[in-house]
């Protein structure tokens, strides 16, 4: 066969593939919607279950068979759970301590995931397994304890209480150490010759790479302090600290300690928003990934 | 002599024990500043009552400073307060119930209240006037009896709680379909299976009664039946009787034949199927007193509603032993190492408890009925009860069958298992009630009973 | 001398999170170890200071000996055995899926994330909801008011509808709810955590692959799930420990009574058996519970990091 038939033969099977790759593309792009749009709607649903059960009366709510839309809108739930709680004061009480909790815990987090990922030390690999091991004690049992010490320092309402004895997660170390470890050790070293001091190497260049999974861990410590709710409610309490979830579960409350659950739906959705929005917000940051990575093998 | 010499040491004893007695029961508040901290279950309608009779309460006690929170539902009162105390900063007194504080007593935290209620100590109110530290026959006569006996459930014959407001279990029925067929309103167990057959027959879509609570309904049966229960002593977990299995095997048949459910079998609550609009409804429904609100048709377009709701008192076992049950928030007073602050902690409580005019206006705002006798001459409260109807002022008509049956509260024992009790007969009920047809009914109703024991059992 | 300055200054680094673990995570464990070997120990009753408790294994031997302790550790066996893998699979096919579009591509994310941010007692109580036939289901005279919006769907397609919750359902039916539950509320933390690690990769190898021509499926397998091991590994691990310790979503589908009317206690898990325990004021047998659970989870992990140290690249 002479080169000419040849050239012509394999552009013809390149044009035969590149058409049946269209089809399996489309195809497969088809599929591909198909799943994520099934698997929305699942998890939508719940969520639309939600948003009516806050739109109806209470009478409604407890109906049999239930209505799958409210037949008479109940906006004023919302106004409701927005004045019975003193929402100003529980957001601002929760804001500090989202936001301090976060700062410090991504700083502790990133030390000592660069502890375990990067410097030598003897006794690492037991230490690492032993906190690992922490995490497999049900929390609640730490509880009594900690209440005992909390109560012993003279931190009971106070912001402190509510920030420090969590300022530690070794879910988010552990997250953090795997993302560290992807960092080739070559450029490590490379930084250590030229004399680039761990602190240095650490901020210009570990912090920049693993930003999509500092963001993420930004995201779910917040979520941590907007939604947490046994601790504060039993270590603070007061007016002055009360936290968000604890402010909207007691205030609706009804004189039989019956709920008003229409109402406290409302207010799910209400504290959600704001968590929405951060979301919305950081998406594109935690998606965006990291564009000058050049430097990955 | 030695007769003379024994019996003179005797009497010495017996003398030197009532000084001692004396000497150390007679508390009496000293007019000293203290903070006294109260936690509760109240929402904000019922603070706004409570805010305003603090500061009645301090126009008598200016020294007095009471710091009142809202924790959360009853559980997590209890949780709170049992927490606190295991480092010792438990509040000065908190809404409970008698479960909560057999808890607490395990800790021996809880103050317990005979020598403040027999105190004759006399104090100086700010306003000049002068009251006795403790609770005079008056004030003790005027307390409903079923209520304040709760006080005396836990086994030793002392006193722990106060009554605060108090709720029961109610019949409601639908009124106006009872008049249109001449149904009767049950009052005994009989007459109850009897009106469910012909409510069958005029209406085969129909359950014809729902039952809110399962644990209240075999508890109330107990009681009614005079069948053992548990016990604050050793034994504590009685109920695995023949008498009782009896019970709920007759409860099964009629769950069978679809005369009532309950709302765990159910899977809603039965409220919701009492005021059902659709085919398929109750026309019966005993439930809380302080829900009747819940209990009430949702109104017509017109303004009207479907059908007007009778109430009346839940059917009995024997009609010359009345029981219902006796629920609602007491209030508990905890030991402190200030016992001014203990002193003060009884004040309040013993001011919320028998100051009229708050029981009134704290059970029209909350839809509990109040645990004083003379409430009902209140002008206000009589005035609320002349109002009773089957719609708009539905809860007022279930205040006035509350207080017509004073004489049939009764509260089962409580002690640290009491609560573990209630959850396993609560499970218990509904599982006998769906032993299917085909199977030996007795041997299952007695492996359930056995194996409900045996889980109270492991509690301890 | 290079080595023990690093020595000293790793310690540093780790110096302020090992306080705050030292004084909130291992004293409370060293407690705990001390309550699970106190017999019958109460923490109220302590205080009461009557209650004297001899040491010895009496609170393990209770908590194993206990009826309700075999079908607790089958059912968080079960539990993790099936929700983990499908979760993982699932968020996995998901966070790849979601990085392979472009038009809706937001939305969708947005979507996937919803789970997160609100309280899982609501959700719970809203799946309980979608799965529950109101009525007098299994009675002579069955009557039936709603069968809930599943039974609702099955239905609408021509099948028959299934008795998921309520009295007289199958155990695997109660299972069944649990699973798709969890996995529904496992979804958007491993989903945010593999699109992060997705967002890591570098786009060359895709295009390298693109170039190629190679399949998707064989991208997924070759390139992706390995330079995503890490990753994968993480979610596996910390699944594993969370479905050791599955609880409230049970509660809130099933209530305190964590089964269906018929055969309350059924659904129960060990973490359950803990909270059992703490609600009758037993710590000491709520400590020994802990402590077996823990040994259990150990084990599991030790298993998981040893696979994933052969399997991970990093």
């Amino acid at each position: 066969m002479s080169q000419n038939t040849m050239q012509v033969m394999s552009a013809q099977n390149m044009r035969k593939t590149s058409t049946r790759q269209k089809i399996t593309r489309v195809l497969s792009q088809t599929g591909v919607y198909a799943f994520l749009g099934l698997m929305a709607a699942v998890v939508l649903f719940p969520f639309y279950w939600m948003i009516i059960s806050s739109l109806k009366s209470l009478a409604e709510y407890r109906l049999s068979p239930p209505t799958f839309w409210p037949t008479q809108v109940l906006i004023s739930n919302y106004s409701e759970a927005f004045t019975t709680a003193s929402l100003g004061m529980l957001f601002k009480n929760t804001m500090i301590v989202g936001i301090v909790s976060t700062l410090l815990s991504l700083v502790i987090t990133i030390f000592t995931a660069f502890a375990f990922a990067r410097l030598e030390f003897k006794g690492k690999e037991l230490l690492f397994a032993l906190l690992l091991a922490t995490m497999m004690i049900p929390g609640e049992l730490f509880t009594i304890t900690n209440f005992a010490t909390v109560t012993n320092l003279g931190w009971r309402n106070t912001y402190h209480v509510l920030i420090i004895p969590f300022l530690v997660s070794v879910f988010y170390i552990y997250l953090l150490r795997q993302n560290f470890m992807q960092i080739p050790n070559e450029l490590y070293l490379a930084a250590k010759v030229d004399g680039t001091s761990d602190l240095k190497y650490l901020w210009k260049v570990m912090v920049p790479l693993s930003l999509p999974t500092l963001i993420s861990i930004t995201i779910l410590k917040m979520m941590g302090a907007w939604n947490s709710y046994i601790w504060p409610r039993l270590v603070a309490n007061d007016e002055a600290h009360r936290l968000i979830t604890n402010g909207l579960r007691n205030a609706f409350t009804d004189t039989t300690g019956d709920v008003n659950y229409p109402v406290q739906m409302a207010a799910v959705a209400l504290v959600s928003l704001p968590l929405f929005l951060v979301f919305v917000f950081l998406r594109k940051y935690i998606m965006s990934g990291v564009s000058r990575s050049g430097i990955k093998g | 002599m030695k007769k003379v010499i024994s019996l003179f040491l005797m009497f010495a004893m017996l003398f030197s024990l009532c000084s001692f007695a004396t000497a150390e029961e007679a508390p009496a508040y000293d007019g000293s500043e203290v903070t006294i901290t109260f936690y509760n279950t109240m929402g904000s309608n019922l603070t706004a009552v409570l805010d305003n009779y603090i500061v009645e309460f301090n126009k008598l006690y200016p020294n007095i400073h009471v710091e009142y929170t809202s924790v959360g539902s009853y559980d997590d009162v209890r949780e709170q307060v049992s927490t606190e105390i295991t480092v010792g900063t438990q509040p000065s007194l908190a809404y409970c119930y008698p479960d909560h504080v057999a808890l607490y007593n395990l800790a021996k935290a809880v103050q317990t209240l005979d020598a403040y209620i027999g105190s004759t100590a006399e104090i100086t109110r700010a306003d000049g006037t002068t009251e006795i530290m403790g609770l005079t026959d008056e004030q003790k006569a005027d307390f409903i009896e079923g209520y304040y006996n709760e006080g005396l459930q836990f086994g030793d014959g002392k006193m722990y709680t106060l009554p605060m407001s108090k709720s029961t279990e109610v019949l409601y029925y639908n009124k106006t379909f009872f008049d249109e067929h001449n149904l009767t309103v049950p009052t005994t167990w009989d007459e109850l299976e009897e009106v469910c057959k012909q409510i069958v027959e005029i209406d085969p879509m129909s359950i014809p009664l729902g039952y809110d609570s399962e644990a209240n309904w075999f508890i109330t049966m107990t009681e009614q039946l005079q069948t053992p229960y548990t016990s604050a002593t050793e034994p504590h977990f009685l109920f695995n009787t023949e008498e009782n299995r009896e019970f709920i095997k007759q409860f099964r048949e009629w769950y069978q034949e679809g005369y009532l459910t309950t709302q765990k079998l159910y899977g809603a609550y039965t409220s919701g199927l009492f005021t059902s609009t659709s085919e398929i409804k109750s026309y019966m429904s005993i439930g809380s007193s302080a829900g009747a609100t819940y209990q009430r048709p949702a109104k017509l377009d017109d303004g009207s509603y479907p059908f007007e709701v009778g109430i009346a008192t839940i059917p009995q076992a024997n009609p010359e032993h009345r029981r219902v049950i006796s629920q609602g928030p007491s209030l508990c007073i905890f030991k402190k190492s200030n016992p001014q602050e203990v002193n003060a902690a009884w004040l309040f409580a013993k001011f919320l408890t028998t100051n009229v005019d708050f029981q009134a206006e704290f059970s029209m705002a909350s839809g509990y009925v109040p645990v004083l006798k003379s409430v009902a001459e209140n002008p206000a409260y009589a005035e609320f009860l002349a109002s009773a109807d089957g719609g708009d002022f539905v809860s007022a008509l279930s205040a006035r069958v509350c207080l017509e049956q004073q004489d049939a509260y009764y509260t089962s024992p409580a002690f640290n298992g009491s609560s573990t009790a209630r959850d396993e007969v609560a499970a218990l009920l509904p599982a006998c009630l769906t032993i299917p047809d085909g199977v030996d009914v007795d041997a299952e109703i007695q492996k359930l009973f056995e194996k409900a024991i045996e889980a109270c059992n492991y509690s301890l | 001398m290079v080595e023990s300055k690093q020595q000293w200054k790793a310690w540093l680094y780790l110096a302020p999170a090992i306080i705050l673990l030292l004084v909130f995570t291992v004293w409370p464990i060293i407690n705990t170890v001390a309550m699970a070997f106190m017999e019958d120990y109460s923490g109220l009753a302590s205080i009461g200071g009557e209650a004297t408790f001899r040491f010895g294994f009496g609170n393990f031997t209770r908590v194993v000996q206990n009826a309700e302790f075999q079908q607790a550790l089958t059912n968080t066996m079960i539990l993790c055995l099936i929700t983990v893998p499908v979760s993982t699979l699932l968020a996995l096919l998901i966070a790849v899926a979601l990085n392979a579009i472009k038009p809706l591509q937001k939305a969708l994310q947005t979507i996937f994330f919803l789970p997160y941010v609100t309280n899982s007692i609501a959700i719970g109580m809203v799946f309980a909801a979608m799965f529950n036939v109101i009525g007098s289901v299994g009675t002579r005279r069955p009557l039936i008011s709603s069968y809930g919006i599943v039974n609702d769907l099955i239905r609408m397609f021509g099948g028959n509808w299934v008795n998921w919750i309520n009295s007289g359902s199958e155990y695997w039916a109660n299972m069944f709810v649990m699973i798709v539950y969890i996995v529904w509320n496992a979804l958007p933390f491993k989903i945010l955590i593999l699109l992060g690690g997705l967002a890591g990769i570098n786009k060359q190898y895709y295009e390298a692959a693109k170039v190629d021509s190679t399949p998707r499926w064989r991208v997924l397998t070759r390139i992706t799930v390995p330079l995503l091991s890490p990753m994968l590994a993480y979610v596996i691990i910390t699944g594993f420990i969370a479905g050791f310790k599955e609880y409230t979503s049970i509660v809130g589908v099933f209530g305190e009574s964590m089964g269906p009317v018929h055969e309350a206690h059924r659904l129960n898990t060990m973490v359950g058996l803990i909270y059992d325990s703490l609600a009758s004021n037993n710590q000491g047998r709520a400590s020994a519970a802990a402590l077996i659970l823990f040994m259990i989870i150990l084990v599991v992990t030790l298993i998981n990091l040893r696979v994933s140290k052969k399997r991970v690249h990093y």
